[in-house]
């Protein structure tokens, strides 16, 4: 996840995604975080209908109690997980309530 | 061609900080080949069930490392498929006998999890997953809780209906010597377990495990003065897309539907003809979803009563623990105890025909086997 190029490679699909406005479909809270993101955690992860498109992203900005289906997300660029040893930092799609 | 299962053999499961893989691989196969009075030097091929030996222990090409360990002079293979990684090579095994390349083989499905730090071990386990879920920064809890919470929204299951499963397959494993758990637990117990990916609690989730398994699969009717000679009725394997964003469905696993439809076509056989299911309970909603896509109980109809078939005798991957590559061939060990008649306190009485499902990831593989005696 975190190699220069692959990161690179991976800046097209982001750049498409940003900006999208979609609906919670299913979520989770994440208490128990895998390795590079336990700075995050908790946290929610979401499955998200961006019109006939579905992804699975981080729901940010977000108060826990506040989550439900059909809550109203749109896409944006955030951190995903701690800089690694290179001082790379990986960036990604999230979600945020619109 | 018959194919049969002459040997069988489980290590005990759990926090074996003390026990290799060699170890437990050399435990595993000499057991299945005393089982079934055979000699390493009838050993054709070796099929090696595992996921993680490269992502947690740096150890890979498992194949020739395991044949030199076991001292057989063998062709061998690694088979990966995540979780279904056991299942995966007991198809690849059944094939290579069917074919009539081999005569005998040896099935070793092996994990070793507790070397390594639990966040390393879910961060290694979303290998299994699409990288937009490792981007998401989701776990194997986590992906079974969106299903769960999905299936709770479509037919007011509940988390205590949840727990319910727990609860069994506990109850199993108490009487199950190789068991990782064999402690009774309420519902309560699990409704107050503390909270890893809501609505999933710790005790709705299988545990990280260290073990293995071991089976022999021959067109050879060894041994033959054993009247209960455990055949294969069918093997089928079936895949859908890694992540759970692109699934049409998120109330069921689709993989598991149709990999169930090959083996009831394979086998002549329908669910009615089950006596005794070891399925992939990862997480307690898996052994409902498994429930409704094997067509043991209409989808739904949270399993009050599963119309007289045995669930996880072994006190399935919640109870008995889950070594990731270990658990599809221990699911097979287990039936063909429980098809010989010889599984002790845990016996399912007059078991005839036995069912395994195993799963990869969140259903991107499942592999389900028939067995009868």
């Amino acid at each position: 996840m975190k190699s220069p190029v692959k990161l690179w490679r991976n800046q097209k699909k982001v750049r498409d995604l940003v900006g999208l406005v979609g609906t919670v479909v299913s979520w989770t809270t994440i208490r128990v975080p895998p390795a590079g993101f336990s700075d995050q955690a908790p946290y929610v992860v979401a499955l998200v209908a961006l019109g006939r498109r579905r992804i699975m992203a981080q729901l940010v900005d977000v108060d826990l109690s506040s989550v439900s289906v059909g809550l109203r997300v749109i896409t944006v660029v955030r951190r995903v997980t701690k800089p690694s040893q290179d001082g790379i930092i990986p960036y990604g799609i999230k979600v945020k309530p619109l | 061609m018959n194919i049969f299962i002459p040997g069988v053999a489980t290590t005990k499961f759990g926090e074996l900080w003390g026990v290799s893989p060699r170890t437990l691989a050399h435990e595993a196969a000499g057991g299945a080949l005393r089982d079934a009075r055979l000699e390493p030097k009838d050993i054709e091929a070796v099929f090696v069930g595992n996921m993680l030996s490269g992502m947690l222990g740096g150890q890979e090409h498992l194949g020739a490392f395991f044949a030199e360990e076991l001292g057989l002079a063998a062709p061998a293979f690694k088979i990966e498929g995540a979780c279904a990684s056991g299942g995966l090579a007991m198809h690849n095994a059944i094939n290579a006998v069917s074919s009539g390349q081999y005569r005998t083989v040896l099935v070793l499905g092996i994990e070793k999890m507790t070397d390594h730090r639990p966040e390393d071990v879910a961060a290694a386990l979303m290998g299994a997953g699409s990288e937009e879920e490792r981007t998401a920064g989701a776990t194997f809890p986590g992906l079974y809780a969106i299903l769960s919470r999905a299936h709770m929204a479509a037919f007011g299951t509940t988390s205590a209906d949840l727990a319910r499963v727990a609860v069994k397959n506990h109850a199993h494993a108490a009487r199950n010597p190789h068991a990782q758990f064999r402690t009774k637990i309420t519902v309560e117990d699990v409704l107050k377990s503390s909270m890893i990916a809501d609505p999933l609690h710790l005790l709705d989730c299988s545990p990280i495990s260290d073990g293995a398994a071991a089976v022999i699969v021959s067109s050879v009717k060894h041994h033959v003065s054993r009247k209960n000679a455990v055949q294969v009725a069918a093997s089928a394997v079936a895949t859908d897309t890694l992540g759970l964003a692109q699934r049409k469905s998120l109330t069921e696993l689709a993989a598991t539907r149709e990999a169930a439809r090959r083996a009831y076509r394979e086998s002549g056989m329908s669910p009615k003809d089950i006596d005794v299911i070891e399925l992939h309970d990862c997480f307690t909603i898996a052994e409902i979803l498994a429930l409704e896509d094997l067509g043991v109980v209409p989808k739904g109809r949270v399993p009050a009563r599963r119309g007289g078939v045995v669930v996880n005798p072994s006190g399935g991957l919640k109870g008995c623990g889950h070594p990731v590559g270990a658990t599809g061939v221990k699911q097979i060990a287990e039936l063909v105890e429980q098809l010989r008649g010889s599984a002790g306190e845990r016996q399912v009485p007059n078991s005839r025909v036995g069912l395994a499902h195993n799963v990869g990831g969140s259903g991107g593989t499942a592999v389900v086997h028939i067995l009868t005696v």
